[in-house]
C-alpha cells in the first residue's frame, strides 16, 4: 500500500551536504501499522515528509520512489501531489499545540480539506467535520466545532488533528510522533483511538516514534532506522523479543522497565556518525560491542526468514544479548538508611493568579480565581535519598521543585534545607542554602548560557562561593568534567558545539560544582534519546552513590523514576496523592489516580 | 577545535557595507591631509565655480572648495552619529535590562516614561533640548542621543524578556547571583546581536537628525562644515549652484546606506547559535 523504494535524500546545509537517508526501502501492508523507530537524526521525519511529498527545497532526492498504491509521489508535479494529499494520504504531526491555526475554529480546520479538495460547500463541510469529531471520540462535537484551538486540551487537539487527517478519507495515514507531546493517560487514549480507526477504516499506518513501549502497543511490523539506513525489519514481536541487529539490542536494553531496578541501564556509548561523509562500512561499528573486522565492509540487508538485518554477523549474534552493565555496587545497594533529613517541606502552597502590572490590576474589574499550583504539600528527603516525583503536565511538579529552592516564592508553608528554615529569610540571606541545594534542568539548550564556554560555566559557581583559589579553578573544572565523564578538552567548548547528552552532563557538572547535598532534577532526561537517557540516568545514580547527594527527581516518565528512585511521590492537581517506597507504589498502588497512571504507561514487558 | 566564524565567507552586503563605511571613516580621519584645498579659506574670486578639474565638487558662495569641506564635515557627522548612539546605548540598555528583568512597577514606570518620550516627534524633542541654551555640536549629539533612548530601551527590554525565561537565568539565581551580575554578565552578552543591528540603524538616524537640527540652526554653527549646515547654507543658491547642496546630501545618503548594510550583515555573524556545530 505504502512503499518506499530505495530512497536516498540529501540535505544542503551550511556545513555541507548531509545524507539523511541512504537507499531506504519500506513497505506497509494494506490495513497494517508499520512502526518506524529511530533516535533523533536517524532520518525518520525525512521519510514522513518524503512520503507526503513535502520535502523542503534544500532536500534533494538522489534516487528512489515513494509509492502510494501504484503512484509515485516523488515523480509527481506539485499539483498532483496536492491532490494526492487531499485524497489518499494524510499526515498527523507531533505537536498539536503548534499545528492548529489559533485563529480558526476547530470545525473549519477539520473540514478545510473537504472544501479545497472535494468541492464541499461550507455547510456540508461543517456537518462532515462534526461527524468526524464524533468519530474520533470528542464529546459534544457540535459545540467543539465552534471552539478555537486554545479552548481545547492537548488530547482534544490531537483528536481534532486526527479528525482533520481523516477528512480526506485517506488510505494511508502517516503519524509523526503523534503522542510524544501528550501525557501518558492521554497517550493511551489516542493509541486506542488509532487502533479502532485502523480496524474500522482499514487504514494503512506509518507510525513514527522513538518510544518502544508505544511500538509494542500499536505496531504490526517494525523498521529500525539508524543514521539514515534501515538496520532491522520484521514482525513486532520478533523484533522486540529477539532483536538481531546490535543497535536494536542496545536500544531495547537501554529502556528502563518498571520493576527492573536492580541493574544499571545499558547505555550505547558514542554518537551518530557524521553524515556529511557517511562511513562506507557498518554505520554502527564505532558504537558496537560486537564489531568484527567484517564490519568495516559495506553492510547489506540480510534476509533471515521474514526478518531483514543489516549486519554481516547477524546469524552468529542471534542469541547474544547486549552486554550487561555491571551490577550496582553492593556497598551502594545496601546503603545504610540515612536518618538525617536534608529537605523538609511542611504544608507548602503556591498560588498563582493575581499578577500583572499596576495598570492592569486597576483595569481588571473582577479578580480571577487563584489557582493552586502546589496545594498543601508536605514531604521530606533524607540525605543521599532519591525521591521520585511523577505526575502529568500541569500537575505542579516543576513549580514544587522550584518553590523548594525558592526560585519561586511560596504562598504559605515552611521549607527547611539542611536543617535550616529558608522560608522566613530574604533572598540575600539564602547563600548557605544556595550552596547546599542545586538544580538540573530539562532542556539542555536553555540551561547553559550560549555565550559562555564550559570552563566559564563550571568555574563561575566555584568563584561565586569562593570554594577554591583562582589558581585552582582549572583543576576543579577538570575534576568536574571527569566526574560527569566528559573529556577535559571540552572545557573550551561552547554549548552549541556539544550534543544534547553532553550539554546535559555539563548542566549536571555545574550543579555539582558547589558540592551540594541536594539537587532538584527537573525532567533531566526527558529531552534526550533513549540511549543517551540511559547514560545520564546511570551517571546520576553513580553520583548519588559516590557523593551521597539527595535528589528530588521530577519526571513524567514513570519507568525512569521507578528505576532511580528510593521513594516515589505521585502528584495530581497540585497535591501529592500518594507517597511511598518505589516498589510498594509500583506494585500496590493505593490511590485510584496512581493506578490509572500506571495502567496507562506503554510497557515493553507487558504480556 | 576550529572556529568557523573566521572561515565563513563574508556576505555581499557585509562586504559592500564594510567598503563604504571603511572608506568614509578613513577619508574622515585623513581629511586634513587628503583635502585638496584649505576647507575654510574664503576667496571671492572663486565663488560658485561649477565642478571642474581643480575643484572636483565645485565651490560655494564664499569660494571655498566643497570637496574639502565635505571631507572635514565627515568627522563631524561620524562623531555626531557615534556619539549620540553611544549616549542612547549607555542609558537605554540599562533601562531596558532593568524593566525586562524586574517587571512589575519598575517596568511600568520606565516604559510609560519611554512612551511619553516616544509620543513627541524626535525633531520637536531635539528642539526642546536645544532651544533653551546656545547651540553647540556636542549639545546636538547629546540631544539626539537622549531622543533615541526609548527605542533602544524598548528593544533591550523585549530581548531581556525572552532571555529572562531561559533556564540559565534560573541556574544563576540558584547560585544566588546578584541582579547586576545576571543583567550584565548573563543577559547582556546574549542581547548584543539585535542591539548592534539596532545601534547601527540608530547611528544613521542620528546623523540624519543631527544634520536636520544643524539645518535648523540648532547644531553646528558657521563656519563649521557640518553636512546639515552646508545644505542649509546652500539652499539659497539651489537654482544657481546646486552642487553645493548635492554633495553633502549624496555623502549622507552613501554613509547611511553603508552603515545599514554593515549592521544587517553583522547580525548574521554575531549569533553563535547560527554557526554550525563543530565535528569532533
Amino acid at each position: 500500500m505504502l512503499t518506499i523504494d530505495d530512497l536516498t535524500v540529501r540535505y544542503r546545509t551550511l556545513g555541507g551536504e548531509v545524507e539523511a537517508l541512504t537507499s531506504v526501502s519500506l513497505f506497509a501492508r494494506k490495513g497494517a501499522t508499520l512502526a518506524l523507530v529511530g533516535e533523533s537524526g536517524s532520518g525518520k521525519s525525512t521519510i514522513a515528509l518524503a512520503a507526503m511529498g513535502l520535502l523542503p527545497s534544500e532536500a534533494q532526492v538522489t534516487s528512489g520512489r515513494g509509492l502510494i498504491g501504484d503512484d509515485d509521489i516523488l515523480a509527481m508535479t506539485q499539483a498532483e501531489r496536492r491532490r494526492l494529499r487531499g485524497t489518499r494520504v494524510s499526515l498527523v504531526f507531533q505537536d498539536p499545540f503548534a499545528v492548529l491555526n489559533p485563529s480558526l475554529r476547530i470545525g473549519e480546520q477539520v473540514g478545510e480539506t473537504l472544501v479545497h479538495h472535494r468541492g464541499f460547500s461550507k455547510e456540508k463541510a461543517h456537518a462532515r467535520a462534526v461527524a468526524l469529531l464524533d468519530e474520533v471520540g470528542i464529546v459534544d462535537p457540535a459545540v467543539v466545532a465552534h471552539l478555537y484551538p486554545h479552548e481545547l486540551s492537548g488530547g482534544m487537539r490531537q483528536r481534532a488533528l486526527i479528525a482533520g487527517a481523516l477528512a480526506a478519507e485517506p488510505e494511508v495515514l502517516i503519524l509523526d510522533e503523534p503522542t510524544t507531546a501528550l501525557d501518558v493517560t492521554i497517550e493511551a487514549q489516542i493509541l486506542d483511538l488509532l487502533e479502532t480507526l485502523r480496524a474500522k477504516r482499514g487504514l494503512t499506518m506509518l507510525f513514527i516514534t522513538h518510544n518502544l513501549g508505544v511500538v509494542k502497543r500499536i505496531a504490526d511490523e517494525i523498521a529500525v532506522l539508524y543514521a539514515g539506513q534501515v538496520v532491522e525489519r520484521g514482525a513486532k514481536d520478533d523484533v522486540l523479543r529477539a532483536p538481531m541487529h546490535p543497535y536494536t539490542k542496545g536500544l531495547l536494553a537501554a529502556v528502563p522497565r518498571l520493576g527492573g531496578k536492580k541493574k544499571q541501564l545499558a547505555a550505547i556509548p558514542g554518537q551518530l556518525p557524521d553524515l556529511r561523509v557517511p562511513p562506507s562500512g557498518c554505520r554502527f561499528q564505532p558504537r558496537c560491542p560486537f564489531a568484527t573486522p567484517d564490519s568495516a565492509s559495506p553492510q547489506v540487508l540480510i534476509e533471515l526468514g521474514d526478518r531483514q538485518v543489516r549486519c554481516s554477523s547477524a546469524t552468529q549474534l542471534r542469541d547474544t544479548a547486549w552486554p550487561e552493565a555491571e551490577e550496582v555496587a553492593p556497598a551502594a545497594a545496601s546503603r545504610p538508611p540515612d536518618s538525617r533529613t536534608i529537605v523538609d517541606v511542611r504544608d507548602l502552597t503556591k498560588s498563582f493568579g493575581r499578577g500583572g502590572g499596576l495598570l492592569r490590576r486597576m483595569a481588571r474589574a473582577s479578580q480571577p480565581p487563584e489557582t493552586k499550583a502546589v496545594d498543601h504539600v508536605s514531604l521530606s528527603i533524607a540525605a543521599g535519598e532519591v525521591l521520585g516525583l511523577v505526575g502529568e503536565s500541569g500537575s505542579g511538579k516543576t513549580t514544587l521543585g522550584r518553590t523548594i529552592l525558592r526560585l519561586i516564592e511560596p504562598t504559605s508553608g515552611t521549607i527547611a534545607v539542611a536543617g535550616e528554615t529558608v522560608t522566613n529569610k530574604p533572598q540575600r540571606a539564602l547563600e548557605p542554602m544556595r550552596r547546599a541545594a542545586q538544580i538540573v534542568f530539562q532542556n539542555p539548550d536553555s540551561s547553559l548560557n550560549p555565550r559562555k564556554t564550559v570552563r566559564e560555566l563550571l568555574g563561575r559557581p566555584i568563584v561565586r562561593f569562593g570554594l577554591a583559589a583562582l589558581a585552582d579553578i582549572p583543576a576543579r573544572v577538570d575534576a568536574l568534567l571527569d566526574l560527569v565523564r566528559l573529556p577535559r578538552h571540552y572545557a573550551d567548548r561552547y554549548p552549541h558545539q556539544m550534543s544534547g547528552g553532553e550539554k546535559q552532563r555539563v548542566g549536571i557538572a555545574r550543579a555539582l560544582a558547589t558540592q551540594p547535598r541536594f539537587i532538584v532534577c527537573d525532567e533531566p532526561v526527558s529531552a534526550l534519546d533513549v540511549s543517551v537517557q540511559a547514560a545520564i540516568v546511570n551517571l546520576l545514580a553513580d553520583l548519588r552513590d559516590r557523593l551521597a547527594v539527595a535528589y528530588l527527581f521530577i519526571s513524567h516518565d514513570i519507568s525512569v523514576v521507578a528505576h532511580l528512585a528510593d521513594r516515589v511521590a505521585v502528584m495530581h492537581r497540585g497535591a501529592i496523592v500518594e507517597i511511598g517506597a518505589t516498589d510498594a507504589v509500583m506494585e500496590r498502588p493505593q490511590h485510584p489516580y496512581t493506578r490509572r497512571l500506571l495502567a496507562a504507561v506503554p510497557r515493553l514487558d507487558s504480556p | 577545535m576550529q572556529l568557523e566564524a573566521s572561515r565563513k565567507p563574508l556576505t555581499l552586503q557585509l562586504k559592500v557595507g564594510l567598503a563604504i563605511v571603511g572608506a568614509i571613516v578613513l577619508l574622515g580621519l585623513l581629511a586634513p591631509w587628503v583635502a585638496p584645498h584649505p576647507w575654510d579659506t574664503i576667496s571671492m574670486r572663486t565663488r560658485f565655480l561649477a565642478p571642474n578639474a581643480t575643484y572636483w565638487f565645485g565651490t560655494d558662495e564664499y569660494g571655498r572648495d566643497v570637496l574639502s569641506r565635505l571631507l572635514m564635515g565627515t568627522r563631524l557627522s561620524l562623531a555626531m552619529g557615534v556619539g549620540a548612539t553611544a549616549i542612547s546605548l549607555a542609558i537605554g540598555v540599562p533601562i531596558g535590562l532593568a524593566s525586562g528583568y524586574f517587571r512589575g512597577w519598575v517596568d511600568e514606570a520606565l516604559m510609560r516614561s519611554a512612551d511619553v518620550l516616544m509620543a513627541v516627534p524626535p525633531i520637536m524633542l531635539g528642539l526642546l533640548f536645544l532651544a533653551v541654551t546656545p547651540p553647540a555640536l556636542w549639545k546636538t549629539a547629546l540631544a539626539v542621543g537622549l531622543v533615541y533612548i526609548p527605542q533602544i530601551a524598548r528593544l533591550t527590554r523585549s530581548v531581556t524578556l525572552s532571555l529572562a525565561g531561559e533556564d540559565f537565568i534560573q541556574a544563576a539565581k540558584a547560585r544566588a547571583e546578584t541582579a547586576t551580575y545576571i543583567l550584565f554578565r548573563e543577559i547582556l552578552p546574549n542581547a548584543w546581536p539585535p542591539l548592534i543591528v539596532e545601534a547601527s540603524l540608530r547611528v544613521s538616524y542620528a546623523i540624519l537628525l543631527g544634520s536636520a537640527l544643524s539645518f535648523l540652526g540648532l547644531g553646528a554653527q558657521p563656519p563649521s562644515s557640518d553636512w546639515g549646515l552646508m545644505i542649509a547654507e546652500a539652499r539659497s543658491f539651489l537654482d544657481r549652484a546646486p552642487w553645493i547642496a548635492l554633495a553633502p546630501g549624496a555623502a549622507m545618503c552613501l554613509l547611511v546606506i553603508g552603515i545599514n548594510l554593515l549592521g544587517d550583515g553583522a547580525r548574521e555573524r554575531l549569533d553563535p547559535r547560527l554557526k554550525s556545530r563543530v565535528a569532533t
